[in-house]
């Protein structure tokens, strides 16, 4: 038996979340997203949560498993002593208990160009990449948008319309692309203050991620970036 | 919990307005470095050695050594970078505690990290060509 404290919200009966407890029985392979599971089948319906694989792949069970950002389907309640407490992601809005707005978090990744760019559109080539080529970037691309580094990074926190760590890393991600053309056209928010120079350099965005990404490194390695462009600008007398 | 509001949070567009950071960034480094590796040397120079007698070094050397060539690299190892990556630190530590004032604290900082180099540089000066 464990003991979960569930951070509640529901705006309909009342303005102020409260907290709810539950008792649960467990054995080595309950992981948090079966406890809600059977909560959710066995004793109070109501509770509102998100999720789908159950594998770490989909990024939708995001939740604070006793204050740190964690997937759901990937924490595992023999972990964790006789009390566990559930919140919501923080740094982003409550929408109804374990169920976090997620609009900013896709603005920002929307507003990278998450996708390859070519010089020219009319070539009907394939696009020939080698293994080495690939290397560059591939950790990056295993970001599954959890939105966990989020709720990690305290610069998100203080200000949201700070890119944030998996937006500055999908935009690394293209720029190393061998195949992509398209850095000119994301350096610009890059370089602002919300683009890669909102970060501190705290790095617990890749202590949480799930998928090893790193995107501590990858907004670092976009500041050298960042450092670099300015500099060729100047040589260019853009400046 | 008052922080979390269900209000939308919209992102307005923004002119892409080019951050100042690199430069501070690269001072900021370039200071890291020096607070890594020589501030500790001076540590144990001026702060150990010297003091416990292990090493003999005279006012009078100091004077001819500091106002010459490495008495620039000196100032500029060990206190001008580090006097940036400190006011760096300062400044996103303060916006870290909340402090607002962006504008007045990024002057404050780099301002006093600016007047102390000028200071370093004008002592280093007037001993030079005096
Ligand atoms: S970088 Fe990692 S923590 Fe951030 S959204 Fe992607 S998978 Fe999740
Ligand atoms: S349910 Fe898909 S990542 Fe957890």
């Amino acid at each position: 038996m464990k003991t979960i404290h569930i951070t509640r919200y529901l705006p309909e009966s009342s303005e102020i979340p409260f907290v709810q407890q539950f008792d649960i029985p467990a054995d080595d392979s309950t992981s948090v997203l079966d406890a809600l599971n059977y909560i959710k089948e066995e004793l109070d319906p109501s509770l509102s949560f998100r999720w789908s694989c159950r594998m770490a792949i989909c990024g939708s069970c995001g939740l604070m498993v006793n204050g740190k950002p964690k997937l759901g389907c990937k924490t595992f309640l023999r972990d964790y002593q006789e009390n566990i407490t559930l919140q919501p992601l923080a740094h982003l809005p409550v929408e109804r208990d374990l169920i976090v707005d997620m609009d900013v978090f896709l603005t920002h990744l929307e507003a990278v160009k998450p996708y390859l760019i070519s010089d020219d559109s009319l070539s009907t080539e394939p696009n020939k990449q080698t293994p080495t080529q690939m290397a560059k970037y591939q950790q990056f691309s295993d970001c599954i948008n959890c939105g966990l580094c989020y709720s990690a990074c305290p610069q998100f926190g203080l200000n949201p319309e700070f890119l944030g760590p998996a937006a500055i890393t999908l935009a690394h991600r293209y720029n190393l692309d061998s195949r992509d053309h398209g850095k000119a056209q994301r350096m610009p928010l890059l370089n602002t203050e919300e683009g890669a120079w909102s970060c501190t350099f705290v790095g617990f965005c890749s202590e949480v991620c799930p998928k090893k990404v790193d995107p501590a490194a990858a907004v670092n390695q976009s500041k050298v970036e960042s450092a670099k462009d300015m500099i060729i600008q100047l040589f260019k007398g853009n400046l | 919990m008052n922080d979390r509001t269900t209000e939308n949070m919209t992102i307005k567009p923004k002119k892409n307005h080019r951050s100042s950071e690199p430069v501070w960034w690269a001072l900021f480094s370039a200071g890291g470095v020096c607070f890594a590796v020589f501030i500790p040397t001076a540590i144990l120079f001026f702060g150990f050695l010297q003091p416990l007698g292990l090493i003999d070094f005279s006012y009078s050397q100091a004077h001819n050594w500091f106002f010459g060539f490495w008495g620039l690299m000196f100032s500029g190892a060990f206190i001008i970078l580090p006097g940036f990556h400190a006011a760096h630190r300062i400044r996103h530590g303060l916006h870290d505690l909340k402090v607002q004032r962006h504008g007045l604290i990024k002057v404050i900082c780099y301002g006093l990290a600016g007047l102390i180099s000028l200071l370093t540089l004008g002592i280093w000066f007037t001993g030079i060509i005096s």
